[in-house]
């Protein structure tokens, strides 16, 4: 395990908080999606767990996490200290890993120009917010769509600043930079979600064909999806999962893990539960 | 063998209401709300003055969730919660989770509350007689 400081927390909600670990030597080269283990003594050991990585593999600064203190059933070990963690406490870190990461080139080795939709339920928001730092800084052409779904508003994490890759991408022109965020509020009923006027409903429902035989993502980017055109990320709950998939095996896409003979899929996802 | 039907007894929350809100002179209001703070059902006493406007009732029922929600946290080291008071100057509110829901009752304050728990909590045993 490697060195680091805890440089910056910020709560969100009691249970909600972004976190920055600074490396004593410097940020090791990533792919953006990928996560990073954490470790914090406790009880004469070090207690370990892995965190989805949000900031992106040019910030050269530091990791940054946007992480949900789930304590139902029970608390999580890792995740309680570090929402009693203060700014400045040292802590632990192994080389970041994991396979959630964007696909460049498709099978025949062209280069993969699909459509992104990224499809993060909670805090599997989080590599998706990686994902646009990094296709934003490396000056990706592909156009993006990042679809967040939370049970309250005060979940939607980064709505500031994947509205304003929204908003750069309308002023400097789609051809330039081409990005879409958009959020949905599982409870709008709820008094915290009283202000809420955006999508209401589970995020999968973007996939929903409504009564125009469109869904609202195919209403969105303005034409249909099809393996052709589009790669779906997911992330979140194993119910988000299925839930994304319901609609996706009904237009034959397939996933990573399933993928054809000839290598070919359109669905990459990691569930967290 | 004849068919097998599986019952699923659900409470009547009606009737609940009006049993609890009949079992004593001293409570104003009761009604059940669901963890997606829904009102399943809610019986008040005629011509009472409400204490708070729609809006400010919307509100009190989301910061009574938050708070039973947060107190779930507790649940692993002190077991589930059975009720809870609330004293203000002009009402008592006193809440009871029953079967995934939060049964909220609202009572004169400063009075002896030991004879309408007992009331409440006697009803709730029985909800399937109800």
């Amino acid at each position: 395990m490697e060195n680091g400081t805890i440089s910056y927390t910020q709560l969100l909600r009691e249970d909600l908080g972004i976190f920055r670990v600074t490396p004593d030597d410097k940020v090791p080269d990533f792919k953006a999606g990928q996560f990073l283990t954490l470790g914090l003594p406790l009880d004469s050991k070090i207690v370990n767990r892995a965190y989805s990585i949000t900031s992106s593999p040019q910030n050269k600064s530091f990791f940054e996490f946007v992480i949900r203190w789930v304590r139902r059933p029970l608390p999580g070990r890792l995740t309680s200290l570090l929402f009693n963690a203060k700014e400045g406490d040292k802590i632990s870190w192994a080389k970041p890993a994991g396979n959630l990461t964007i696909n460049d080139t498709l099978p025949n080795g062209e280069k993969d120009n699909r459509r992104i939709v990224c499809i993060g339920g909670g805090t599997g928001l989080a590599p998706f917010v990686s994902f646009a730092q990094h296709l934003h800084d490396t000056n990706d052409k592909r156009e993006i769509v990042v679809l967040h779904g939370a049970s309250y508003v005060d979940e939607l994490s980064y709505k500031d600043l994947l509205t304003g890759l929204e908003n750069e991408s309308i002023d400097r022109g789609k051809d330039k930079w081409n990005f879409t965020y958009r959020a949905a509020i599982s409870r709008p009923d709820e008094w915290t979600n009283r202000s809420w006027i955006g999508h209401k409903g589970r995020i999968e429902q973007f996939l929903r064909p409504t009564d125009s035989g469109k869904s609202a993502l195919e209403e969105l980017v303005g034409e249909k999806i099809t393996k052709e055109n589009t790669i779906f990320y997911v992330c979140g709950w194993q119910g988000t999962i299925d839930g994304v998939m319901d609609y996706l095996t009904n237009k034959n896409f397939v996933t990573e893990k399933n993928k054809r003979e000839d290598g070919s899929f359109e669905v990459k996802f990691e569930s967290y539960g | 063998m004849g068919m097998v039907e599986e019952v699923t007894l659900k409470p009547n929350y009606e009737k609940l209401c009006s049993k609890i809100l009949n079992s004593d002179e001293h409570i104003r209001f009761t009604g059940f709300v669901n963890d997606k703070s829904k009102i399943l059902h809610s019986k008040q006493k005629d011509n009472l003055d409400p204490l708070l406007s729609d809006h400010e009732i919307a509100m009190s029922i989301h910061y009574t969730l938050e708070r039973w929600r947060k107190a779930q946290n507790f649940t692993f080291r002190l077991g589930k919660e059975r009720l809870t008071f609330t004293e203000y100057d002009h009402v008592t509110l006193v809440t009871i989770p029953f079967k995934g829901t939060l049964l909220l009752v609202s009572t004169e304050p400063r009075i002896n509350y030991d004879p309408i728990v007992e009331k409440i909590n006697s009803i709730l045993t029985d909800w399937e007689k109800i």
